[in-house]
């Protein structure tokens, strides 16, 4: 593991915002040394983990369809599409991305995500319409 | 000198609803599964501080902000006796407790907007970031209360806890306040409650 492009995101982030879904996949993919697959980010996205009871999966909050706004699973409250083709702002801030795949892995996958299947995700988000 | 009423019922259960809340929130920082008690724990912080704002113009004498609101040179002087090892014993707050009465309310009130924001979904995420440092800073403002707590109690040989759940402090008796104040009490469970329910829906 290296986290060397992750972390020169982050810190050209807090110099200047606005990263596109492109270069935040392409720092990940770097990391893990390998070229990201939107497909494997879907079965990613569709999985269930079964780590946690309220929400098993990725689509126990952002519903199975990444272009409709999803349900907190526990709050009620709505969150914005997942897909960058339903939301422009998704995947444009790498310090928010490397937060919020920190938060909702560790709590619904049960452990961190790898480079890799964080690469794979943001080229599924990126690439569905 | 002896045991007097100091602190009334609305500055002793809104202190450890405080506690209770803060400690509650900051444990259930990092969970989505537990994101609403994490809400009740942080409206419940806010609505305590928001409360203690009219509470102190109209509550008991130790209570009021003209009591323990004091300036830098007051504070200073407290400072310099509590380094000589013999600060100035107070009645009320001493005049360090008081500016961490005033930072503790202002930055509980200051976390609690913005978490109500971003549960709403207004702000992006240097909202996020915003309500992260004031929770820290918050956290550092209580750490330094605690020493200062340690500190006093050790000095003056009065355990200053206690105080804060019994109300009785040392002092002559005509220091007293003569009321718990109940019916006070009453408004501020149901203002909490009322405001963390509504905060969370």
């Amino acid at each position: 593991m290296r986290p060397i492009p992750i972390i020169l995101l982050l810190l050209l982030s807090s110099a200047s915002q606005a990263e596109t879904p492109q270069q935040i996949g392409q720092a990940y993919a770097a990391e893990a040394k390998v070229t990201a697959s939107a497909q494997r980010g879907e079965a990613f996205f569709r999985q269930r983990f079964g780590q946690n009871d309220k929400m098993p999966g990725c689509t126990s909050c952002h519903t199975d369809n990444p272009l409709k706004a999803g349900e907190h699973a526990v709050t009620g409250k709505s969150i914005r599409p997942l897909a960058v083709s339903a939301n422009a702002d998704r995947f444009s801030d790498a310090a928010k991305v490397e937060k919020w795949f920190g938060r909702n892995c560790k709590e619904v996958v049960g452990r961190a995500c790898s480079p890799g299947e964080k690469a794979d995700f943001v080229a599924y988000m990126s690439e569905v319409r | 000198m002896k045991k007097i009423l100091v602190w009334d019922l609305p500055v002793r259960v809104g202190h450890w609803l405080m506690v209770g809340g803060f400690i509650l929130a900051w444990l259930t920082s990092e969970s989505e599964s537990l994101r609403l008690v994490h809400v009740i724990a942080g409206a419940t912080v806010f609505a305590v501080a928001l409360f203690r704002l009219p509470w102190g113009f109209i509550g008991s004498r130790y209570a009021r902000f003209a009591d323990f609101v004091r300036g830098p040179a007051a504070v200073k002087e407290y400072a310099a006796g509590l380094m000589k090892l013999e600060p100035a014993h107070h009645v009320g707050h001493n005049p360090a407790g008081g500016w961490a009465i005033v930072l503790l309310l202002g930055l509980g009130i200051l976390a609690g907007a913005s978490g109500w924001a971003i549960y709403n979904d207004v702000g992006g995420h240097w909202l996020e970031e915003l309500h992260e440092g004031l929770a820290a800073t918050m956290l550092t403002v209580v750490l330094v209360h605690l020493v200062g707590v340690f500190t006093g109690s050790v000095l003056h040989g009065e355990n200053l806890v206690s105080a804060m759940l019994s109300g009785r402090k040392n002092g002559s008796p005509e220091a007293a306040i003569p009321s718990q104040r109940p019916f006070a009490l009453l408004v501020l469970l149901a203002w909490v409650v009322g405001a963390a329910w509504w905060m969370a829906n």
